[in-house]
Parts: C-alpha cells; structure tokens; sequence
C-alpha cells in the first residue's frame, strides 16, 4: 500500500517537472505563431515584447516608414515630407505610367546623382501603413497588430515576416541607404541587419506578441 | 572609364565613360543625340524624359553603368512606335510647342502613359504629366493632344 502510494507521488512529480519543462522551453520558430501566443510564458512574452520594441525602432525611422504612409504619395527625407515632383502612389503602389517609381529609382542606389534604388522600389500597401493621416506615427501596439495581421500582410506567418526582413530588398536597402546628391550620407537605422534579423527572430520566437493598447 | 554596350533606338551604341555619367550626357555628349535635353538635373522637370526598357525614364539621375541591357528610346526614335507616331501627329495637329524646350520629355512622359492607358481620363493626366514641367505653359495644349492622340488609338 504504501509502495503503491509512492509510486503514484514519484509519478505526479514526474509528469510535473516535464510539464514545467515544456512551458519554459521557447517555441521554435518552425511553428505557426499563431498558437504560441496562448502558450508563451510570461517570461517568453517579456522577452518577445523587448524583441518588438527593437524591430518598431526600425520600422519606424524615416528609412522605412516614408513608404509606408497613409497616403496617396511616398515621402522624402528625415523630415518626412511630400515626395517632390508630384509623384503618386498608383494603383500598385508604383507610381503612374510616365512617372513610376522607376522612373528615378533603379535596382541600386546610383552613387554619382544621389538617387537611391533597389529592386522593385514601390510603396508598401496601405493596409502595412504605419502612420496615420495627419503623419503620426502609429503606437507600437498598432504596428505590431497590424503586421501580424494576416488579413493585412499578404499572408505572412511569423517566419514569413522573419523572411521578409532577412531578404527583402527594400529592407535590405534601408541598411545601406546611400548619400544623398550633396553627398551627405543618408541617416541609418538604429540597429544594424543583423541585429534586426536577429531583434525579429527573438520576437517571432515568443510568437510574435504585441504590446496592450495603446 | 569603363566600355558600355547601349542599345538605343534599335541601334547597337559602344560607349566608355566614367560608369557615373547619367545617361542624358551619354547620349547628348557622346552618342550626340541632342534631342533630350537638360532641364534641372535633379530629375524635377522631365525634360530629360526617356524610355528604358518602356519605362519613362529621367536620363539625368540614372548613371549609365545602371542601365544594364535594357533597350533605350529616345525622342529621336519614338516616332518609330505607333503610339508614338500618333502622339507626335496630335503634338503638331494641336500646335502644342511654344519654345519646344520641354516638349521632348513630354511626349516621352505622354507615350508611356497611352501605351499603359490608352484611354486617360483628366485625373490619369494629372498624375502622369505632373511631373512634366512647361515654362511656356502649354499645358493646356498637351492635355488636348493627349485626348486628340487618345481618339486615334483603340
């Protein structure tokens, strides 16, 4: 009898610890991000939300969010301002037939006139907005939803969004963004690609959290 | 230096030069096709207006070593294209020029606007042509040419 009730409390111990085991073990990338966020421990969420917080810093300099307006145009500079020449957005996000966005901007950044390039330079889609009308930018807690919003991002799942900012070009180019015509050097990102790839794997791993509103 | 293969107007072109040159001065100082001009240089005005690969281009800010293989097409050649052709016979129909300065870069901007939108509305016009600047402006007469070029195309 009393064997028989040790053994049942060696077993409840047993069970216990591999339990505790599989909820403090991260989630591999390789799964859906989805269902992890139900299952991430608060400490994994912390993790994931400092994570998120390095990938909005990038996201949210001039670099990338000047094509990632709320508006019918791209914008320019680090002041942000109206792209210049009356270009527009287009129905793809590429400017018009006459004055596409390739009308100036090639597959690299032309060093000698100050024109920056990469393949296929267009504007992100309204839906991956990340300002709002009158140019402020969005919280982070509404980036964040935004992007991990299915419906709105062409469909990526947390390693498609990973793949997104190892090899995107546009992104690529954001790291190495030229100078300007009067040879000043274009102003960098806060972190360095690697770090970003790295600051989006760490976030994508913790399934993707994102801050509460606002 | 270097040595660059062009293809420009249909025609095998070989050029060397520093591979930072913008292609408007390829084309005006080497290749001595003047017919593009030199508005702004800052890719403003669209004088410089060409077509690469069927895209209007600004010559002035793209260096001749980006170009690639891309086929080039100039004012000198779009008379070639139907659409072409139809544009420069609504250009003069309408009596668009005045000085003529720009007008180059503008029938290159209005071409690759009708051979994606054959049928432009006021506001298609708008968007392409605003960044074809007229000092003359004779913006009025090309919005017409447009619309009289537009008639002849299906």
């Amino acid at each position: 009898m009393l064997c028989s009730y040790r053994a049942m409390v060696r077993l409840f111990f047993i069970i216990l610890v591999t339990c505790a085991g599989w909820s403090a073990t991260p989630p591999r990338a390789s799964r859906q991000s989805g269902s992890r966020k139900e299952t991430a421990t608060p400490a994994t969420r912390e993790a994931g939300l400092a994570a998120w917080q390095q990938v909005y810093s990038v996201l949210t300099h001039p670099r990338c969010i000047n094509c990632h307006t709320a508006t019918n145009y791209p914008q320019q500079g680090d002041d942000r301002h109206r792209h210049l020449f009356n270009v527009v957005r287009g129905p793809e996000g590429k400017g018009v037939p006459g004055l596409n966005c390739a009308t100036c901007h090639q597959g690299a950044n032309a060093d000698s006139t100050g024109v920056p390039g990469a393949h296929n330079w267009h504007l992100a889609p309204l839906s991956m907005k990340w300002q709002d009308l009158n140019d402020k930018i969005l919280s982070s807690a509404e980036i964040c939803r935004s992007l991990t919003d299915r419906s709105k991002n062409h469909n990526l799942d947390g390693l498609g969004l990973l793949k997104h900012h190892e090899e995107e070009p546009l992104v690529l180019w954001a790291f190495q963004p030229g100078h300007s015509r009067d040879g000043t050097a274009r102003s960098l990102l806060p972190l360095t690609h690697d770090e970003f790839v790295a600051a989006t794997r760490a976030w994508v791993e913790a399934g993707t959290p994102c801050p509460q509103n606002p | 230096m270097e040595n660059y293969k062009l293809t420009v107007n249909g025609q095998r072109k070989e050029v060397t030069v520093d591979p930072g040159t913008p292609l408007l001065w390829v084309l005006r100082e080497d290749l001595k096709m003047t017919g593009t001009k030199y508005g702004c240089g800052i890719a403003a005005c669209g004088a410089c207006t060409v077509h690469v690969a069927g895209v209007a281009t600004r010559s002035c800010v793209v260096p001749v070593s980006l170009i690639g293989d891309r086929p080039i097409v100039t004012i000198e050649g779009i008379g070639q294209d139907p659409v072409g052709r139809v544009v420069q016979d609504a250009w003069v129909s309408e009596d668009v020029v005045q000085c003529g300065y720009c007008q180059s870069g503008q029938i290159m901007s209005v071409v690759a606007l009708l051979k994606r939108t054959p049928k432009p509305t006021d506001t298609n016009i708008e968007q392409s042509m605003g960044g074809n600047i007229c000092r003359c402006g004779t913006y009025v007469r090309i919005r017409e040419a447009i619309k009289a070029a537009s008639q002849q195309l299906k």
